[in-house]
């Protein structure tokens, strides 16, 4: 039995050893002399400064009564026009130069970070999704009778469990993505979603395979037929034990998605690679994007724990 | 008592003919085991464990494949591959051991499920059955429980009205009471008296002695996958068959 006291105790070491981990991080920064700028990276999450509209092409401004800004190009093709702005740099007949900047629009708008993020989420999101179609497919080919099903379904994952995910998205983007013509994200998604299903088939199959055979068979005696007692009997129970494994494996999903800026694709490890090159701050760049990080796979530890909860009432 | 030999053929229900089950591991489970049910009997099987009266009862809804012979319920031949298995179930309930409740469904759940599912009854109408045959089996103030808060008794209960919303021709019980407390063998007897009182074809593996003394039509003994004996209860009781004696010196 653990009495209060100790456990008060325990808290307070825990403190202690936090404390001198973190300062060992600080005294290690000071003794490279590293400079921390933390300020540096707010406008790569929200960019709060107005922001320049440039010239497309080279030509003459023409701002018209009402004040709208419009430029025509010195050959031929439609004007630019400018639908709204917040301060006007050129003024009406200017010569206008390709990369001028002609107006500023001010207002914020989300850094590279903060879409990066964004880009993340919804290729994690996505490729849960069709992480768990393949999962639950495979799985239950997996424990299907007839031996074609399980052959495909044995392939399947051990194919994919034992090859590199990195090499996984190369293949994808390269060569299949090249044959059906996919772009990058949808490469992406489609890369994460076959290698988490592979595990995912596992864990379905463990899953089911745990629910004692006499579900089955009570099912079956009613009178239910394979489908039905799958549905309404095993895949019920199978999926509330498998959870929290499932947890597990949609964090490791989330995480393995930061291999798909290797296709160039602007996800939030791209985007912090990035703002790097741009503001010198590699430190707390790398704190903020792990940071990140951590609390979309805190916020799904917390969404799935909410419903193993509500799943336990019949415990 | 029933004289099942003179009987017409329409009077019986289940009709075993000559099964034999020999597993893919070579064991050799069930020997030309004939035997006929009359609708609204009660058969009760004993015998060793091992003897086979499991594997026979699981045969007769076709949990479990026979290897020759045939199984006509209501002279529908279960054994052909044209008939549907699955409308044949519905026709035989079975309960088992060890209840074998769904867990993720309520007392109530567990009885509205395969009427919804299988007889496409709407919920109410699967609802009110279900709350009148967990009334029968005295439940009825358990309706709402999950199994893990029910005793055994009570899960055993519930898993015969769960078979009984089915409406069957026939049930089969797999030792129904031997995961039972002692205390709570008796309750589920009870229902089980109560179904024969009211006519309903059973046929019941069972070690509760008494049980067959008191209700059984016919008992019926099986060692080593052989129907060695049937008889009436009085007669069985009293046979000097030395095999029956043997096991009877066992277990009393």
């Amino acid at each position: 039995m653990q009495t209060q006291s100790s456990r008060w105790l325990g808290h307070g070491i825990y403190l202690v050893i936090m404390a001198i981990l973190i300062s060992g991080v600080y005294f290690a920064g000071q003794k490279i002399d590293y400079t921390w700028h933390w300020e540096r990276l707010w406008p790569y999450i929200i960019n709060t400064e107005s922001h320049d509209i440039v010239a497309v092409t080279d030509g003459t401004a023409v701002v018209d009564a009402s004040g709208r800004l419009s430029i025509t190009p010195d050959y031929g093709d439609d004007p630019q026009i400018i639908e709204r702005y917040d301060t006007l740099v050129s003024r009406n007949g200017d010569l206008i130069f390709q990369g001028d900047t002609v107006a500023r629009i001010d207002g914020w708008r989300f850094g590279p970070i903060a879409e990066g993020l964004w880009v993340t989420i919804k290729i994690s999101f996505i490729s849960l999704i069709f992480a768990v179609l393949l999962g639950v497919m495979f799985g239950l080919m997996r424990v299907a009778h007839g031996q074609v099903w399980r052959n495909l379904a044995v392939t399947y994952v051990e194919v994919i469990r034992g090859t590199p995910l990195l090499v996984q998205i190369f293949i994808v983007y390269f060569f299949i993505g090249t044959v059906f013509d996919l772009d990058r994200f949808t490469a992406g998604v489609a890369a994460l979603s076959i290698f988490t299903g592979a595990y995912v088939a596992e864990i379905v199959r463990a899953g089911i395979q745990s629910v004692p055979v006499g579900q089955m068979e009570a099912a079956r005696s009613l009178g239910m037929n394979y489908v039905q007692a799958m549905a309404y009997v095993i895949m019920p129970q199978a999926i509330k034990r498998t959870l929290p494994p499932l947890a597990g494996q949609f964090i490791n999903l989330i995480k393995d998605s930061s291999l798909v800026s290797v296709i160039s694709i602007t996800d939030l490890t791209k985007a912090g690679r990035e703002v790097v090159s741009g503001s010198f701050a590699p430190f707390e760049v790398w704190f903020t994007v792990a940071a990140l990080y951590l609390v979309v796979t805190g916020g799904l530890s917390l969404v799935i724990q909410r419903l193993e909860k509500r799943l336990s009432a019949s415990d | 008592m029933i004289d099942h030999l003179t009987q017409p053929d329409s009077q019986i229900l289940i009709k075993a003919n000559k099964v034999n089950k020999i597993f893919p591991n070579g064991c050799h489970a069930l020997k030309d085991v004939s035997l006929d049910i009359q609708r609204g009997e009660v058969v009760v099987i004993i015998g060793p464990s091992g003897s086979g009266k499991s594997t026979f009862l699981r045969t007769l809804n076709q949990l479990e494949s026979i290897s020759s012979g045939n199984i006509l319920l209501d002279q529908v031949d279960l054994t052909d591959t044209r008939t549907d298995i699955n409308a044949v179930r519905t026709e035989v309930g079975m309960v088992f051991q060890s209840f074998n409740l769904f867990p993720h469904k309520t007392a109530l759940g567990n009885v509205m499920l395969a009427p919804m599912k299988v007889l496409n009854q709407s919920k109410e109408e699967a609802k009110q059955g279900a709350r009148d045959l967990l009334y029968r089996v005295g439940l009825a103030d358990r309706m709402n429980n999950y199994p893990s808060r029910l005793s055994g008794g009570q899960q055993q209960r519930v898993a015969i009205a769960r078979s009984l919303a089915m409406k069957p021709k026939a049930l089969l019980f797999d030792e129904p009471t031997s995961a039972l407390d002692p205390e709570m063998v008796g309750e589920v007897l009870d229902v089980m008296k109560e179904l024969a009182r009211e006519g309903m074809t059973m046929v019941v593996v069972t070690h509760e002695m008494g049980f067959a003394r008191e209700v059984a039509d016919r008992v019926v003994f099986m060692e080593e996958g052989e129907l060695v004996l049937e008889e009436t209860p009085e007669r069985f009781f009293h046979s000097e068959h030395p095999r029956l004696q043997r096991f009877l010196g066992q277990v009393l």
